[in-house]
């Protein structure tokens, strides 16, 4: 018992993280339906570039958060034409396609990140990272880490930023009518092309953003991306793919069982737990937790 | 008939064409199997460095003197990905389509279990990188390893720190569930719990998850010694995750992995006063008349070479390529190698026993260390003001150990 305020802080931590690395993949999977295989990937690119920005500009990186966005939602805003041609040519099965050039992608861009940023891991310094709370009170007791705690906030603006995009602004409500209907969509006035192209950029942009702070809390390497992909994966079919609201929710789920399980059960079977709870989950209800998801 | 007979004589003259092409080839042809990319890209790598100085000085050299004339050496490069099967099929491709004479192994211990046996059915020897026991107790006929395995070494790092005031009593140990890491984590439980050192908590856990909630379980047991074994990002991981709790033993081992320079590069300050083994740093004293005359030339060589400081694992890799030289020289071997020369050939590696600038080389013919070198003295380290130090046994010393760490929120 004295352990469950840590094991609690401990996961919810760990959920905040879940929900930065999977907000925007489940908004981009809920509007134009790409599953993009490369979000680790983006990750990975973010965090380096926060790296090498750090090193350059010598601020610490979590300033560096809104350069960093802004420099992948631009690419992020030219890369989706071709992500879109993909989609919507003359093919057998666009989102098959786009599974497969998503996949294509990622290899690409690890195998060329492998090259030029070489094969060495490295660590992104930050004042928040070496800092920490500690909080006891009789036999209890918390430590609640800076840099963690900034993911949880950075979590909670993010998916607040983009609840009020969705919910309170004329693109919103045009990214909600293209989600329920696109040809519908269209016919009132949602201009497709430039919408996606807007939402695959914040999609990039808030990823890359991610890698930085995942880069200050733990460790960036050419190879990462493949883990955060699967945790992706993970939280957005516990939520229900493409169901937004469910992301936070579906994270917490993940980030407690996995604390749970390291602290009070056997530690060795923490991922045998979450992916059999994934299994579950596919087997009992498909929409996800909520039942609100893509069938 | 007549077809099935053409068939079979244009199979038999393109088999002799070929087997013609190999027999003019006046160079080794050596397969290269090794974790370019992948999880453990970072010492795949490591060992390529290895490999590349030994083949590099061999041809700088003119080669390889067999009778009276010098043979050159080319690599042939198969990336496997850090993948068992893959290597095991790069490592059929090496020697089936390649051709190559004999083999450099993976680094990785679960990629070589799984190629040991492709070079067993070919006669092909490998000399590779592995770390783990688990490698040697099927007794792999033609597989070898430079560097001894992690419970041949773990037991030295734990003797030195036995040796440290205030003595020891209590200790956590973890480990990733990979045969090297788990196998370095179960090297240093027993360890621990032969010398009477309390192991308060055991775990093997699965790679890639964040582990601050066993760190904070951890924390609150108040352990003297935090034991881990890992790879370079893990390692690295496990060390911010600790600062972030403010977790500080008094002390903190992790084996071999703490020389290679991400290690510091990453963790700055963090580095500092933490523990590992190796059997070989540019400071051990050898002496050897085979290509480097001894570690302080041969880190030099790196250090031209790659710009960065070479570690344990690619001067074990290079010392590999003087094992074959060795055994060549002593067979009288010119290429190519057939199978009757390939079985001489690892016949022959079993019986070197040379001083190279790694240390001395003797693979073991028997026992639960077949085919690992375990020759070498096991030296234990420590990281101090960014550089690895000596600090046990006491005959090697370059620096007195730094026990209890200085909290993380201290420095």
């Amino acid at each position: 018992m004295v352990l469950l305020p840590q094991a609690l802080v401990d996961g919810i931590m760990l959920g905040a993280t879940y929900i930065i690395i999977a907000i925007a993949f489940s908004m981009v999977y809920g509007v134009m339906h790409v599953i993009d295989f490369a979000v680790g990937e983006w990750i990975m690119l973010g965090s380096f570039t926060g790296f090498y920005l750090t090193l350059w500009i010598k601020i610490d990186p979590l300033y560096l958060l809104p350069l960093v966005f802004i420099i992948f939602s631009t690419l992020g805003y030219f890369l989706q034409p071709v992500v879109q041609r993909v989609l919507s040519g003359h093919r057998g099965n666009p989102l098959l396609m786009a599974l497969v050039f998503t996949f294509g992608l990622s290899m690409m861009i690890r195998g060329l990140a492998q090259t030029i940023f070489g094969f060495y891991s490295h660590s992104i310094p930050s004042y928040f990272s070496t800092r920490s709370f500690f909080i006891k009170e009789g036999s209890f007791f918390i430590t609640i880490s800076a840099v963690r705690l900034t993911g949880l906030i950075y979590a909670v603006v993010i998916t607040g930023a983009l609840n009020y995009l969705l919910k309170f602004t004329d693109f919103g409500l045009g990214v909600r009518a293209l989600a329920m209907n696109k040809d519908a969509a269209a016919l009132m006035g949602v201009n497709n092309r430039s919408t996606n192209k807007f939402l695959f950029g914040i999609y990039t942009g808030i990823s890359a953003m991610t890698g930085v702070l995942i880069g200050t809390i733990l460790s960036i390497s050419a190879n990462m991306g493949g883990d955060y992909t699967i945790f992706a994966f993970f939280v957005v079919v516990l939520a229900g793919m493409g169901y937004l609201a469910g992301v936070p929710a579906a994270a917490f789920v993940l980030g407690l069982i996995q604390s749970m399980f390291l602290v009070y059960l056997d530690p060795g079977f923490t991922l045998v737990a979450v992916f059999g709870l994934l299994y579950l989950i596919l087997v009992i209800s498909p929409t996800g937790l909520f039942r609100k998801g893509w069938g | 008939m007549n077809r099935t007979l053409r068939i079979a004589a244009l199979a038999a003259l393109a088999s002799s064409f070929f087997a013609g092409a190999q027999e003019s080839r006046d160079y080794f042809k050596v397969g290269v199997d090794l974790e370019l990319s992948g999880d453990l890209g970072t010492d795949g790598n490591f060992a390529k460095r290895g490999y590349e100085m030994w083949a590099n000085a061999v041809n700088e050299a003119g080669g390889i003197l067999i009778g009276k004339k010098k043979y050159k050496v080319q690599l042939a490069y198969a990336d496997n990905q850090s993948v068992p099967a893959q290597g095991a099929s790069a490592a059929e491709r090496l020697i089936t389509q390649e051709h190559v004479d004999f083999m450099f192994g993976p680094y990785s211990s679960g990629v070589t279990i799984a190629t040991s046996p492709v070079v067993e059915k070919y006669k092909v020897p490998m000399i590779g990188g592995p770390e783990s026991p688990n490698v040697w107790l099927r007794k792999p006929q033609y597989t070898f390893g430079t560097i001894p395995p992690v419970n041949f070494t773990g037991a030295g790092t734990v003797d030195t720190l036995m040796a440290l005031s205030p003595k020891p009593q209590s200790a956590v140990v973890v480990g990733l569930n990979d045969p090297f890491s788990k196998s370095v984590a179960t090297s240093f439980k027993d360890a621990f719990e032969k010398r009477g050192v309390k192991v308060l908590k055991f775990d093997i856990v699965p790679p890639g998850q964040d582990l601050t909630p066993l760190l904070s379980v951890m924390k609150g047991m108040e352990p003297d010694i935090v034991a881990y074994g890992g790879h370079d990002e893990d390692l690295i991981k496990f060390v911010k995750s600790m600062h972030q709790i403010n977790f500080s033993p008094k002390g903190l081992i992790m084996h071999y992995g703490i020389t290679g320079p991400a290690f510091f590069e990453a963790l700055k300050a963090d580095a500092n006063q933490i523990f590992g083994a190796a059997v070989w740093t540019e400071t051990t004293k050898t002496s050897s008349k085979i290509l480097w005359p001894n570690s302080e030339a041969f880190a030099k060589a790196g250090m031209k070479a790659y710009g960065v400081p070479v570690d344990y694992d690619i001067a074990g890799c290079a010392a590999g390529g003087i094992a074959f030289q060795v055994a060549l020289q002593r067979i009288n071997a010119a290429p190519p190698l057939d199978e009757a020369k390939r079985e001489q050939l690892m016949k022959a590696l079993e019986a070197v026993d040379v001083d190279t600038f790694y240390g001395h080389i003797k693979f073991a013919t028997e026992g639960e260390f077949f085919h690992s070198n375990t020759a070498m003295k096991i030296l234990t380290l420590q990281i101090q003001n960014g550089q690895a130090k000596v600090v046990g046994p006491p005959s090697d010393m370059e620096a007195k150990p730094q026990y209890p760490m200085v909290p993380w929120d201290k420095r």
